[in-house]
């Protein structure tokens, strides 16, 4: 155990040099001076409008089509994110129209998070998810920033701020995000608190910060790299998608949910490189598995190693095509080149990564 | 309009909505055809443009939106107006905003401004949109009870808050009322009620208030009704509404009582449907408020509406409350599985059925069927009642064994405790009784008496009352119930009323005897043996055989033993509830004039219980009074003393005999009684 924590005193420590922190040992630690992504203009016209026609309706609303149509808000974030990406601000400011008038209701200030067509009233959960809510929140920051439109900027720092408030616990004395406001605290649950490691969208952190500079970024975004760095020293090294923090410096799997590296986790290296994050060792690790093994991009339990469903949708396959790129430089192939979207998860995933391999990595085009 | 929006804007973003509801009524500029705030911007520009396609369209939206809305009659007048250069991206836009296709005109917005920097939308067609998006963000987070949403949003768009939006001042107000804001609420309602003007509306607004505020609110708006001009209101559902209300809080609670106005009210709601909610609420009136005959055949309408669980639940208390317990068990006994009121009901009423004064004879059927409830139930009320019928109908291992029973179901009771020491003294069960005597001597004064040989209460003489052919009682297992155990007023008569000379000391010889073992056929033994015999038959309780033993010892006996024998044949008589030949039996040899007073008393107490029991209660007080004149009245006699005159009507007598008993400590079954005439001659309430 000390020697795992060893590692990842030194592994944070290394981080944040990266990031450009005076010292690992100052008391104010790494900071959250990432390098940021421009991202507009980073989408072809026509991959948009592939992804825009199937997945976007009149009223801005994104549809996942594998889930009967529903809507969340992690889509809607999504789908403004992307929106932006590929400079559109007439979709933009559709998706956001909806997102304000559907989703926008709680008392909190943040995100219902799901909303169904066939139910009523729509908002068929009232609960939020704090993944959707900061990638609301900071495609809202991006757009405004770049488009200077301060309704959106306004939104998304009411967003940070409800965020920061209701999203962030302690625990432990650490900073956590929280995956909602209620059901998954240290009171909620034995196991409590449950983290969702692939809700730390790390890129959005410094751009949110210093629109809710009350409240602990940093702290938060440290965290998230040492709770993936315990939840992946197992012997599969991979993080399960639900992960229990109640006890410090072991994190387990949470009760209750599938001990599976599954669709959530799987996103979890996007994140890092869109973030720049490409000296975590684990990414090493993972591309090892993903590329060198061979095994691609898989739901693997993380108890036992096995992989139980492979993932072969081009946008689960863009995701190990574009860590060999990061860290082996090596060249997309000319099959992922083309999109072809079909559900919408693995359609964003696929634009998420074209989108950053466009504005980093060119040389694997 | 816009002066209208700015008092709004600022009555609510600052001041709360009472000082707005008071603005309004003064202000002209809110009380002035508030139709005017629908937004005729798009009309207008289309108007401006010539496009009459497109007015035509919005003419025919905004009607359905707004009923009471009639467009401009001088749209004319827009159709010149100066516009300048004509712009396709703002006829468009105003195209798609009638469309309700919000999201897309914003969409053309954002384009257009990421084209043309410069270029602005029209402020009306912002103030528009915003309006519109607000309205569904309310609405949305009022589905979903967000409501502090509710009231930022509205706070950020007082544009809202007008007539035209009567469904967002209603949503407006129940988030005020669901946050602890009634009075706030209240305002709103006021403002509307104040302000708009559509009927439907405003019945509609009244309707909201009597869901979410005090009925002395919604009473308090009733002022706002409109009695004439063009569209007169009619609150008068309402109204019913908050009588029935009324009616409703006080059908069960006995000391509130409503106006014959608002039991008028909910006797015509009663009659103008076939469903039974009315006439069971007048049925729970009436049975709270001392009419359980009209409460009767209120809850036999409702049965007959299929008023279910609740109304068979009146139905039994109210044929309870007419004592009549054998109806009242048999109804209840078919409804005891259809919900929890009706199980408690059929348990009460089985508990009163068996606790009758005078002493029930029941059907065996009836009996065994209360058992396994009151048994299941675990009803200590029930187990003490069916102990007492045990032991009156002379099933004494069994009454012990219920009062045991009733007491494992609640530990402290004393009553089944005393229910247990005397049945077990009955049964000379010593193991029993002096346990329970050693468990309850202090904390118990009748028990310890009891133990102590003090007649201070007086031993059971319930055998002289036993009804022939009781049923036996089944014995089954047992359960508990929590409700306070009483023993009843009849069910103290049982134990109280009618000395048993027997047991006081009568010649016998002492020790228990087995009459079984010895010669049976008085006939061939010696008078003393004969009284011997009798006494035995006594003691185990077979008065008529006993009667034929002390014939033979009167028949054959000295004097001494003649007179014995005849205060034998007396009691024999007496126990087995013969008074008349008890009468005649007491006469065959001259006793002490002790014994003989004590044996006219016993005879004329006997008569005057019997007499009462089969309501003939003049001859109960004759009887009683020939009794006072050899011996003074004991309390249990002056309470039938009490009843009698109470039956007869003759009210004033059974106060004073009430009142009495009351000041020598009976004071409970004193206040019983005094209740019972205080309720019959307060004067009859007017429905």
């Amino acid at each position: 155990m000390s020697v795992r924590v060893k590692r990842g005193l030194q592994l944070i420590a290394g981080f944040a040099l990266a990031l450009g922190a005076t010292s690992p040992a100052a008391p104010s630690g790494p900071t959250l001076s990432a390098k940021p992504l421009q991202m507009a203009g980073t989408i072809s016209t026509a991959d948009w409008e592939a992804y825009r026609s199937r997945f976007i309706d009149d009223s801005g609303r994104v549809i996942d089509n594998a889930n009967g149509n529903i809507s969340h808000s992690e889509g809607q974030g999504y789908g403004l994110l992307l929106a932006f990406a590929a400079g559109d601000r007439r979709t933009f400011e559709k998706i956001w129209t909806f997102t304000l008038t559907e989703l926008l209701i709680r008392d909190d200030g943040l995100v219902a998070w799901k909303w169904d067509p066939s139910a009523r009233p729509r908002v068929s959960d009232r609960n939020n998810a704090s993944d959707g809510d900061i990638l609301v929140a900071y495609a809202l920051a991006k757009a405004g920033a770049a488009w200077k439109d301060t309704r959106y900027t306004a939104a998304a720092r009411k967003m940070a701020r409800a965020i920061g408030k209701n999203n962030f616990a302690r625990h432990n004395n650490a900073p956590l995000l929280l995956p909602a406001t209620t059901g998954f605290g240290a009171d909620d649950r034995p196991d409590g608190p449950v983290v969702n490691l692939s809700y730390w969208i790390f890129e959005a952190f410094p751009v949110l910060a210093p629109l809710a500079p009350e409240y602990d970024w940093s702290g938060v975004w440290k965290e998230g790299v040492s709770l993936l760095y315990q939840a992946t020293s197992g012997r599969a090294r991979l993080p399960a998608d639900w992960v229990s923090v109640r006890t410090k410096l072991q994190t387990q799997p949470a009760d209750g949910f599938p001990p599976e590296f599954g669709y959530n986790s799987l996103r979890i290296s996007l994140y890092l490189l869109r973030a720049g994050m490409t000296d975590l060792e684990w990414l090493r690790t993972l591309n090892q598995r993903w590329s060198t093994s061979q095994e691609g991009v898989a739901v693997v339990n993380v108890v036992t190693g096995q992989p139980r469903e492979r993932l072969t949708d081009q946008g689960y396959a863009v995701l190990s095509a574009m860590l060999a790129c990061a860290l082996d430089g090596k060249p997309l192939p000319g099959m992922l080149k083309m999109f072809e979207p079909k559900l919408y998860y693995p359609s964003t995933l696929y634009l998420l990564s074209m989108s950053l391999i466009s504005e980093r990595y060119p040389q694997c085009l | 309009m816009p002066v209208a929006r700015g008092v709004i804007a600022i009555a609510m973003s600052s001041i709360a909505f009472a000082t707005l509801a008071q603005q309004s009524t003064t202000n002209p500029a809110f009380t002035s055809a508030p139709q005017l705030q629908v937004d005729e911007s798009a009309l207008r520009y289309f108007a401006s443009q010539g496009d009459t396609r497109r007015v035509d369209a919005e003419i025919a939206r905004l009607r359905a939106l707004y009923p009471n809305w009639s467009p401009p009659s001088d749209l004319t007048q827009f159709s010149g107006g100066p516009v300048a250069v004509k712009d396709p991206d703002i006829d468009r836009l105003w195209a798609l905003y009638s469309e309700d296709k919000i999201a897309e005109a914003r969409a053309v917005i954002a384009e257009r401004q990421a084209s043309d920097p410069q270029w602005k939308p029209p402020a009306d067609l912002v103030a528009a949109l915003d309006t519109f998006e607000s309205r569904r963000r309310l609405t949305n987070a009022s589905d979903n009870g967000q409501w502090r949403t509710v009231l930022s949003v509205a706070t950020e768009t007082p544009t809202l808050l007008t007539c035209t939006n009567v469904d967002v001042l209603w949503r407006v107000a129940e988030a005020f009322a669901k946050t602890d804001q009634q009075n706030r609420a209240r305002d709103v309602y006021t403002y509307l009620l104040t302000n708009c003007d559509n009927p439907a509306e405003r019945l509609g607004t009244l309707q909201k208030a009597l869901t979410l505020l005090p009925e002395q609110q919604v009473t308090d708006l009733l002022r706002f009704e409109r009695k004439g001009g063009v569209n007169p209101d009619d609150f008068g559902a309402i109204r019913d509404e908050l009588a029935r209300r009324r009616v409703e809080t006080a059908s069960t609670d006995s000391k509130l009582t409503v106006s014959a106005e608002d039991l008028a009210v909910v006797e015509r709601l009663a009659e103008g449907t076939s469903e039974p909610g009315s006439v069971i609420l007048l049925g729970y009136y009436a049975y709270h408020h001392n009419n359980p005959e009209k409460a009767l055949a209120l809850f036999k309408t409702a049965l007959d509406r299929n008023g279910g669980a609740k109304a068979a639940e009146g139905y039994a208390l109210s044929l309870r409350a007419l004592n009549r317990f054998v109806d009242a068990e048999a109804f209840a006994y078919d409804w005891r599985d259809k919900g929890a009121g009706n199980l408690k009901v059929y348990l009460d009423v089985a508990t009163a059925l068996l606790s009758q004064d005078p002493p029930p004879r029941l059907d065996p059927r009836v009996v065994a069927r209360i058992v396994p409830v009151v048994s299941q139930q675990r009803f200590t009320d029930g187990g003490q009642a069916l102990g007492w019928y045990a032991y009156n109908t002379s099933q004494f291992r069994t009454a012990r064994d219920w009062f045991l029973t009733a007491l494992e179901w609640k530990p402290n009771d004393e009553p089944s405790a005393y229910g247990v020491a005397i049945s077990s003294q009955r049964l000379n069960d010593r193991v029993t009784f002096g346990k329970i005597v050693a468990q309850w001597r202090s904390r118990s004064q009748r028990i310890a008496d009891l133990a102590d040989g003090i007649n201070r209460g007086r031993p059971p003489a319930a055998t002289v009352l036993i009804p022939e052919g009781a049923p036996a009682i089944p014995r089954t297992a047992y359960a508990r119930a929590e409700t306070e155990p009483r023993l009843s007023y009849g069910e103290r008569m049982e134990h109280d009323l009618v000395r048993d000379p027997a047991t006081q000391g009568a010649p016998r010889s002492a020790g228990p005897r087995n009459c079984t073992t010895t010669n049976r056929n008085p006939g061939s033994l010696s008078p003393d043996a004969a009284l011997t015999l009798g006494w035995c038959l006594m003691e185990l309780n077979r008065p008529l055989e006993a009667v034929a033993a002390f014939d033979q010892a009167i028949r054959r006996g000295s004097d001494r033993t003649r007179e014995e024998a005849t205060y034998g044949k007396t009691l024999a008589f007496l126990r087995k509830n013969l008074t008349s030949e008890a009468s005649l039996a007491a006469s065959e040899a001259p006793q002490t004039a002790q014994r003989r007073t004590e044996l006219n008393a016993t005879i004329l107490a006997q008569r005057a219980l019997g007499a009462f029991k089969e309501g003939r209660y003049t001859e109960a007080l004759l009887a009683l009074s020939e009794r006072a004149r050899i011996v003074p009245e004991q309390t249990d006699l002056m309470l039938i003393r009490g009843w009698a005159y109470f039956k007869l009507g003759r009210y004033t007598d059974a106060e004073t005999v009430f009142r009495s008993v009351q000041r020598t400590g009976y004071s409970d079954e004193a206040n019983v009684g005094l209740n019972a005439v205080a309720e019959a001659i307060r004067p009859s309430r007017q429905y």
